[in-house]
């Protein structure tokens, strides 16, 4: 088994006098392909928010890499490696891709603001290595044709992708992906989980992602969670949480079918 | 401070709060509605002095049809500027829309200043505000009394409006939502149009009554109350016209008081309001009541 | 419709390809400038090297300003507050003591600073870093809050600032103000020393990985904290870069009027500014410095100075106000049908130039 990579306990949020998340607990292990899913409203972009630190937390504790997180600001997290994207995209749009991509990377960098300026031997280094691995991001999302074009003008599927690529020049060891598959035709789901995919296997990310395309989430993650009003109503295999009561009574609730994996809305 | 210079000073306070906050209901009902800091307020306010100005001593009206003609007419101008400069900005990012109201107002100030000359002009005192009572120390203008009344008779008037009939309605729906509103089949824009005209009808008549304390008027004699009134504004919660006149009265004492209490202060006055205001957004940013800041 | 789109080539080379050569472009154009200069210096009358200078500081200023409003932003409307500042810094460390002693009948001026007499570079240096340091303090309660709220509570800033001015007087004078502000014969290449150094840092801040990052904040705030950037302390880095050039510009500002008075500094100021930088479009750095230069040299409008051209002896016709009028029609109307200024979001390249100038012949 491998170790331990988060660990959230008993995480709640009120959003005065509706609880969002309620005492949420949830592990992921090193190199875990995880998903969240719940109906809308169950609170899912809500754990993201509160896991990133966009959001503050009503109660509960999150550790990450064994440091805690609850309380530092979103950067610092971060930082600490937890990337993620967002559900309704939220890309620089008024810069190029493969701008969108060299943000991510500023985080990190080492040189000064007087060595950029002054463009310093050391910065000079950094940007040219930046820049390959900048390139490098783009080739593995497919992306690579695009990097001089304005990242609000491409396409739907692309900047969801593009996303992720920004999310991965910040250099994480935990991804979070949020609806990475929603607007994306069939062709572009199935090249999305092989991404997915690749991220775990290659690279050796973690992933936690949350999606409505049931079919996408079933066959790609390993471990799933559900969540309705807040509250964990399920948990385990995709085979577990398919055949689960509770979770086929919060879909059917909700106007949804699970059965054959098809996602009714996006 | 004894007694009677306590009074006095405390209606002092009354007065000029009650100018800033006559002037800071506009303010906040076009906040409230459109998120527009509009800018050009403060100069509405002077164009509707000179207007009256115009009646009083050009056309020799009597003081009452000079401050309802000059009301009319600058409702008029408010509704026109915000058609003119503001509509075509509505979809655009709220920044453009500061930046065009800057505009308008370096507009008004300059063509003032073209028009009217830069050298103030001497805005006679209605005889009906101009009584001096005499209680013991205590010496009160009628207009210091008039004053509060007026305020306090226009928000009544305005409560009820925005409570009780149709339009308050719309205006109260639309401070919440002005899209959905539009998808309802509420012809966003006359409300809209009607909220400058009420704001800038009311900007008139506070900055009528502002000539009257000191008494003249210049074109850029806009520019510091409506900035504070703005600030007013802030102070009671912005997009709240009850919270606009706390925030005007609350102003309104803390520089009267700043003065009495500190004479030697009295060159920081004109910062006062700032320097609250920066305390207020650090410490409370929801205001006096509590409404909660826009994101 | 910007120019950049009006005159728009297509892609562009990629710029690593190319640096060699636009840095030989960007020398010519420097010796250019310095030819230029030389030329006004020697064949124009006083009234023209008045002119350019000023168009000098008002490029670093409106490029500086360029870098909070434009490049990260953030609306800020303090620009007069770095000016009057870096003014009065300036001034008071360069005038002679004696000319000191003059100037403050009402209260005397507070030691150390009735005594200090220093070169005009250490000065402006100073100036640029007391500046800065007003900025870092302004910049933790400014950044508390976002858009329009930082909008007014900077406005406030500027005015507190404006009123302090007004009321130490032991320290500015008050009301009275400060004249007989040494006055520099080279002026003309002190401005456009610094101009074209600010510009430089300015373009290159902007380019870099730390421009990227401000940009990133103008798009996306909540996304560039995700990302891992402090945005806080790059909205500070802006706010102190551009008040240490605004500082530096200010002083020269001063040596240029040699008569400065807190009446000069006032949100009237920043309205310039702001102008220039909406003209130029909103985070484009040359299109500031562009703007800079139509504005002075076109519009003439600068009243906020016209104490020095009745002191070179020249009268200027015209109704005061008039210019005023017609630029804050040209403030809305930029708003309205042309948002995007001139160069838009982008700067100027030689790319960009050459592309258009070997662009003949028709269309496609």
């Amino acid at each position: 088994m491998s170790r331990e990579i988060l660990r959230v306990a008993g995480l709640t949020c009120r959003f005065g006098g509706l609880m969002a998340v309620d005492g949420l607990d949830l592990t992921l292990r090193a190199g875990d392909l995880a998903g969240l899913i719940g109906p809308n409203g169950a609170g899912k972009t809500t754990v993201f928010n509160l896991l990133t630190g966009r959001v503050g937390a009503t109660e509960g504790a999150v550790s990450f890499q064994g440091q805690a997180v609850l309380g530092l600001k979103s950067h610092q997290i971060n930082r600490l490696g937890m990337g993620r994207t967002f559900q309704n995209i939220r890309l620089f749009g008024e810069l190029s891709v493969l701008s969108n991509v060299l943000v991510g990377f500023h985080g990190r960098l080492e040189a000064s603001f007087l060595s950029a300026i002054f463009r310093l031997p050391a910065y000079r280094r950094e940007e040219r290595r930046v820049l390959a691995r900048a390139a490098e991001l783009l080739e593995l999302v497919g992306l690579q044709d695009l990097a001089r074009e304005r990242a609000g003008s491409l396409a739907y599927g692309q900047q969801r992708l593009l996303e992720i690529a920004r999310a991965l020049a910040t250099g994480p060891s935990l991804l979070l992906l949020d609806e990475p598959a929603a607007g994306m035709n069939p062709q572009e789901t199935a090249n999305l989980a092989g991404l997915v995919r690749r991220l775990r296997d290659d690279m050796g990310l973690t992933v936690l992602l949350i999606e409505h395309d049931m079919r996408f989430v079933m066959s790609l993650c390993e471990h799933i969670t559900v969540l309705d009003y807040g509250k964990v109503i399920a948990r385990g295999t995709p085979e577990e949480v398919r055949g689960d009561p509770a979770v086929i009574q919060a879909y059917l609730g909700a106007g949804l079918e699970l059965g054959q994996g098809e996602a009714v809305h996006a | 401070m004894d007694g009677t210079q306590f009074l006095q000073q405390i209606i002092n306070g009354l007065t000029l709060g009650s100018l800033y906050a006559l002037i800071a209901i506009g303010y906040t009902m076009v906040y409230g509605i459109l998120r527009l800091i509009n800018f050009a307020h403060g100069d509405v306010l002077m164009v509707g002095c000179y207007l009256a100005w115009f009646g009083a001593v050009q056309f020799g009206l009597p003081w009452w049809a000079a401050l309802v003609g000059s009301m009319a007419l600058t409702a008029l101008l408010g509704v026109l500027i915000d058609q003119g400069a503001y509509r075509p900005l509505r979809t655009a990012p709220r920044i453009s829309a500061l930046i065009t109201a800057i505009g308008v107002s370096f507009f008004l100030e300059n063509l003032g200043l073209v028009i009217f000359g830069g050298r103030p002009k001497a805005f006679e005192r209605p005889e009906i505000f101009n009584q001096l009572y005499q209680i013991g120390e205590l010496r009160v203008l009628s207009h210091s009394v008039w004053v509060p009344i007026i305020t306090a008779l226009v928000l009544a008037g305005l409560l009820w409006m925005i409570y009780r009939t149709r339009l308050g309605m719309a205006m109260r729906a639309l401070s919440r939502d002005l899209v959905t509103v539009q998808l309802m089949g509420i012809d966003t824009n006359r409300v809209v149009a009607i909220t400058f005209a009420i704001g800038s009808a009311l900007a008139a008549a506070g900055g009528i009554f502002w000539a009257m304390k000191y008494p003249q008027i210049n074109p850029l004699m806009g520019v510091l109350p409506g900035l504070k009134a703005f600030v007013a504004a802030v102070l009671g919660g912005i997009g709240n016209v009850v919270g606009a006149v706390l925030g005007g009265l609350v102003l309104g004492f803390c520089e009267i008081m700043l003065v009495a209490l500190w004479p030697e202060m009295a060159g920081y006055r004109d910062a006062l309001a700032f320097v609250l205001l920066i305390g207020f957004l650090l410490f409370r940013p929801t205001g006096i009541l509590g409404q909660e800041l826009p994101s | 419709m910007s120019l950049r789109e009006i005159f728009s080539p297509g892609p562009l080379p990629p710029a690593h390809l190319t640096r060699r050569r636009d840095f030989w472009l960007s020398l010519m154009g420097i010796m250019l400038l310095a030819g230029l200069l030389m030329g006004v210096e020697r064949l124009a009358g006083g009234y023209w090297v008045h002119m350019t200078c000023l168009a000098g500081i008002y490029l670093v200023l409106a490029s500086g300003y360029n870098l909070v409003n434009g490049v990260t932003g953030q609306f800020s409307l303090a620009p007069n507050a770095f000016v009057a500042c870096g003014a009065y810094v300036t001034s008071l460390l360069t005038m002679a003591p004696a000319e000191k002693a003059l100037n403050f009948i009402l209260e005397p001026l507070v030691w150390p600073l009735s005594v200090i007499h220093l070169p005009l570079g250490l000065a402006l240096v100073i100036a640029g870093l007391v500046t800065a340091l007003m900025a870092f303090g302004m910049g933790f309660t400014v950044f508390r809050v976002r858009g329009d709220y930082l909008a007014i509570v900077t406005l406030g800033l500027g005015e507190v600032i404006r009123v302090v001015a007004n009321n130490a007087q032991g320290v500015t004078n008050g009301p009275l103000g400060l004249k007989g502000i040494p006055h520099l014969t080279n002026n003309l290449w002190w401005t456009w020393g610094l101009a074209v150094v600010a510009l430089f840092v300015l373009t290159r801040l902007a380019k870099s990985s730390y421009g990227l990052a401000l940009k990133a904040i103008r798009e996306d705030e909540g996304a560039a904290e995700s990302m891992g950037i402090n945005v806080f302390w790059h909205k500070m880095l802006a706010f102190t870069t551009d008040a240490f050039l605004e500082g530096m510009a200010g002083g020269l500002l001063a040596q240029l009027i040699t008569t400065i008075s807190p009446s000069l500094f006032t949100f009237f100021l920043t309205f310039n500014l702001l102008i220039i930088i909406v003209v130029g479009g909103l985070g484009s750095m040359t299109g500031a410095a562009l703007a800079a230069l139509l504005i002075t040299f076109g519009g003439e409008w600068l009243r906020v100075v016209e104490e020095p051209m009745s002191l070179l002896g020249l009268s200027v016709p015209g109704i005061p106000g008039m210019r005023m009028v017609i630029f804050s029609l040209l403030l809305m109307a930029c708003m309205i049908f042309m948002r995007r200024g001139l160069l838009g979001k982008s700067e100027f390249s030689w790319r960009w130039l050459l592309a258009v100038l070997s662009r003949r012949g028709p269309r496609p």
